[in-house]
């Protein structure tokens, strides 16, 4: 699993890790029972603070994603199902876009009127490509 | 593109103390040099357990402070506690805890071997790891049988990060710790300072003026500007009080004068405005609104672009 982590981005880190993490399950690279890296492990391969992953990884805990067996480290939980996470992933990505439109004088409405127009041929021309 | 900052002498101030217990703690620590203020009054916490960026441009007093933690420059005035110890009185203790790095690659010990030198330090240091010493120098590449007057500037560099690690100190002071490495080697150091992290819990003091290098470790960050300490706050409180404004005006619009004053920096052409402003979002939003400006965007600044920004801004002290 790759982590992307961005300083530029406005969310802070942690945060960044735990949509990774959500990420990775709603494209299925990760799956129930998976292991996480050790904080360790992936603070030192990220260059970042362990307090930071140690964070992200209790947030995740917290929302019932993961799991951690004593001993042996963090899991993703049996609950954490690909189809809640996508929602919420989903919202995510629709915040940003809102926001990023608002900054730019347009509305909601005309938003998602765009996203319609512009995801149509997309998606027909994307189907015509993979038949 | 300006950039205006809210005035924050007018709100809450920028430098707020940082909670306890300290690692190292500083109370109106002042140093002159003649007529010349190193540092005036320098009020520093940084938290056990946390990574603590200093920041600030060259000749701002990073190196002087980290000297006096070290019992290496003494104070005019002012109180220092290192470890909970005073480094005036307990000098050699203070320097038996703290793995430090100082400005400047000058080591001493020119005619000695970097294996003899990591061998000296080991008997000064009880809790001398020679496997983790072994290790540090194999990923920094430093030769044993090299002899330290003949080191490269990054060799040195290198040579002195493995003598700091290596005992594994509550503390680490860090001075521009990465100057002279070149990239690869410095990204080598900052996997091995999160490891070291994760190892040890350590605190870490670092001063640098390039905050972008560390930013991915960093907790809390203070800035000094001319020997003073303009700001000091955890990194997730910068990130929630320190916030670019963009704005769209009516033409000749006039903010409200305490917001304008608030404002740490303006900028903008024709009728959008970026202004930087410390203080509370939603009060802030609601006050420009208020005064008949939309706001069209608010984020919070990298902390590069927020030292750029806390450092030129030359009102709040």
């Amino acid at each position: 699993m790759q982590f992307a982590i961005n300083t530029a981005d406005a969310r802070p880190i942690y945060v960044q890790i735990m949509d990774e993490v959500r990420r990775a399950l709603v494209v299925g690279t990760l799956r129930a029972e998976d292991p996480l890296p050790s904080v360790r492990q992936l603070a030192a391969d990220l260059r970042l603070n362990p307090n930071t992953v140690a964070q992200a990884y209790r947030e995740l805990e917290r929302d019932g994603v993961v799991y951690v067996r004593r001993g042996q480290g963090t899991f993703v939980a049996e609950r954490a199902s690909a189809s809640d996470e996508r929602q919420t992933l989903a919202r995510d990505v629709a915040g940003r876009a809102l926001l990023d439109a608002h900054r730019h004088g347009i509305g909601a409405e005309e938003l998602i009127e765009a996203i319609r127009r512009t995801a149509l041929p997309r998606q027909t021309s994307l189907k015509a490509a993979s038949e | 593109m300006t950039v205006a900052v809210l005035n924050p002498a007018a709100a809450e101030p920028m430098a707020s103390p940082l909670p306890g217990p300290h690692a190292v703690l500083t109370e109106g620590l002042t140093k002159r040099y003649g007529r010349e203020v190193a540092l005036e009054g320098v009020n520093l916490q940084a938290p056990r357990g946390s990574v603590y960026v200093l920041a600030g441009a060259n000749g701002a007093g990073k190196s002087t402070l980290l000297r006096t933690l070290m019992n290496l420059s003494a104070p005019n005035a002012g109180r220092t506690e290192v470890l909970g110890l005073d480094p005036r009185r307990h000098g050699a203790r203070v320097r038996a805890q703290v793995g430090y790095v100082p400005e400047g690659v000058e080591t001493g010990y020119r005619w000695m071997t970097a294996g003899r030198l990591l061998d000296h330090l080991s008997a000064y240091y009880p809790s001398w790891d020679q496997a983790y010493a072994e290790r540090l120098s194999r990923l920094l590449d430093v030769r044993p049988e090299r002899r330290i007057g003949r080191l490269s500037k990054g060799q040195s560099r290198r040579l002195q990060l493995v003598a700091a690690l290596a005992h594994r100190p509550p503390l680490l002071l860090l001075d521009e710790p990465t100057d002279g490495l070149d990239p690869v080697a410095r990204d080598e150091v900052l996997g091995l300072l999160s490891e070291h992290l994760a190892d040890t819990g350590c605190t870490i003091l670092v001063s640098t003026h390039l905050v972008y290098e560390v930013e991915r470790v960093a907790e809390h960050l203070g800035v000094l500007r001319d020997g003073r300490l303009v700001a000091q706050a955890p990194l997730d409180r910068l990130h929630a009080r320190l916030r670019s404004y963009r704005l769209e005006a009516p033409e000749g619009w006039t903010a409200p004068p305490d917001l304008a004053d608030r404002a740490l920096h303006r900028s903008g052409p024709g009728r959008e405005l970026r202004w930087t402003i410390w203080g509370d979002q939603p009060e802030v939003t609601a006050r420009l609104a208020g005064a008949g400006a939309v706001v069209r965007d608010v984020a919070p600044l990298g902390l590069d672009e927020a030292v750029v920004t806390l450092l030129r801004h030359r009102t709040s002290s």
